[in-house]
């Protein structure tokens, strides 16, 4: 009660000055929140479903090899000098040991063999539409067309590609301590530009 | 001599691109530099107005790239320095007046007794933008810490990227309110150049004593006590390649923010 009787004085008080306490909650994390996606989407034109999509892809091909907080993946469109640098960082919650990754690259490929029949007919239509809408996005469309192919070729094949993909595409620094629970921030930067040209479309 | 073009642009209408071009040009004129200040908002000059230079102006940018005057008889000297002048621009026409050749043009030859040529850009990003950008080798974006201005300065750095003759560009961030910050309803300065990616010139605070200087015809820097006027200046030493630290805004002063601060204490205790 008491406080409520203060708080309300309070506010009269400043209502004489012009100005009121009772605002919202910290508008201007929102304002920042919502100009980062809006400019994402002013620098690459891709749009917030394309987006949505290529975090997806990103989470189930990392997570093969880290067991890393989803929910917390942060990607973001940075303007580094002439180029445009996708970073992205995630938060790593354990560091899978040699069996677990094997064992998530075995599952994968299993899936992907399985439904590859079915899928490819699907997922080839996908990948036009995503090609179409943004040609210089090499990232997306590179690991798209990949899996497209992979799916065709032999198992072991495979496994060895998807190694060599990750390996030169990020680089992810890690700490040795492999079973730390603590939480490690990964972050890993993929630069594929030939961005400056599609920069200058889109302005 | 060689005098350096900096185009002062933002995209976005408002944000106080002719006041800091008005002010950063007297503050770099006050420190001995001969600066010539150029309007290139054809239709919609207001340069004039916050110099107080309105009632002298004969000629104008436009009378001089069709040859009705030569470009020195144009120029028109402060009233109280003589180191700093104004090419003013034509009221009664548009954009399409000058081409971006003639201002490159125009630009050349002023680079030759001058040293800063401060170009003044109409809002948008059509042909008055481009010739603006014409004859500039460097730029200062001007935004304020609200989402519109800072998205359209995001499209003009991309802007001016592509244009190979602008070497740099630099942020200046004006307008800020450190109460709104403090208390987490406005963008920080931090956020800003976080969300930019772009290195920053000038941290100018929100000042009552801009509205009153304009009426006056008269640039806030010439006001010694304006925290404004102080960051403008800065703003200048830095253009001239000197070090200075970024103002402090945080400090409160006034004895009714003392009162608030009191009364807001309070209420924290109590919850």
């Amino acid at each position: 009660m008491a406080e409520n009787i203060f708080t309300e004085l309070y506010n009269r008080v400043l209502s004489l000055f012009g100005q009121s306490v009772q605002k919202e909650e910290n508008t201007k994390d929102l304002a920042c929140n919502r100009l980062r996606v809006v400019l994402m989407q002013d620098r690459t034109n891709l749009t917030p479903e394309l987006l949505e999509r290529m975090r997806k892809e990103l989470v189930e091909l990392l997570s093969k090899y880290v067991e890393m907080d989803k929910d917390a993946l942060e990607l973001n469109f940075e303007q580094e000098g002439e180029q445009m640098a996708l970073m992205l960082s995630i938060p790593v919650v354990r560091a899978k040991n040699e069996e677990e990754i094997e064992a998530a690259l075995k599952e994968a490929d299993e899936k992907e063999t399985d439904s590859s029949d079915e899928k490819s007919s699907d997922e080839k239509s996908d990948d036009d539409e995503l090609q179409d809408s943004d040609e210089s996005f090499e990232e997306t469309s590179d690991e798209t067309t990949d899996e497209d192919s992979e799916g065709e070729q032999s198992t072991e094949d495979e496994a060895e590609k998807s190694d060599e993909e990750s390996a030169s595409d990020e680089e992810v620094s890690q700490e040795d301590d492999e079973q730390s629970s603590k939480e490690q921030e990964v972050s890993t930067e993929e630069v594929k530009s030939s961005d400056k040209d599609s920069k200058k479309k889109n302005k | 001599m060689s005098g350096r073009v900096i185009v002062i642009t933002s995209g976005k209408g408002g944000v106080g691109k002719t006041t800091t071009n008005a002010n950063i040009g007297t503050a770099l004129a006050n420190a001995g530099n001969k600066v010539v200040m150029i309007d290139t908002d054809l239709g919609l000059r207001n340069l004039d107005l916050l110099l107080g230079l309105e009632n002298r102006i004969v000629y104008t940018i436009v009378d001089v790239v069709e040859e009705r005057c030569k470009l020195k008889q144009a120029l028109v000297k402060d009233k109280k320095n003589p180191n700093l002048c104004l090419l003013a621009a034509a009221q009664t026409r548009d954009k399409t007046a000058v081409t971006e050749e003639q201002l490159k043009d125009i630009c050349e030859k002023l680079k030759k007794d001058f040293d800063f040529i401060l170009v003044d850009c109409p809002a948008g990003i059509e042909q008055g933008f481009q010739n603006a950008v014409a004859g500039a080798s460097e730029a200062i974006v001007v935004t304020t810490p609200e989402m519109s201005a800072v998205r359209d300065a995001d499209r003009i750095i991309g802007l001016l990227e592509s244009k190979e003759e602008i070497k740099s560009y630099k942020l200046l961030l004006n307008r800020v309110r450190p109460n709104l910050i403090k208390s987490n309803d406005m963008m920080s300065v931090d956020d800003v150049v976080e969300i930019l990616s772009a290195e920053l010139i000038g941290i100018i605070p929100e000042d009552t004593g801009i509205i009153t200087s304009t009426n006056k015809g008269e640039p806030v820097v010439n006001d010694e006590k304006s925290l404004a006027g102080k960051a403008y200046r800065n703003v200048a030493q830095r253009i001239m390649g000197n070090e200075v630290p970024f103002l402090n805004l945080e400090e409160e002063t006034s004895v009714v923010k003392k009162v608030k601060k009191f009364f807001s204490n309070l209420i924290r205790k109590e919850k």
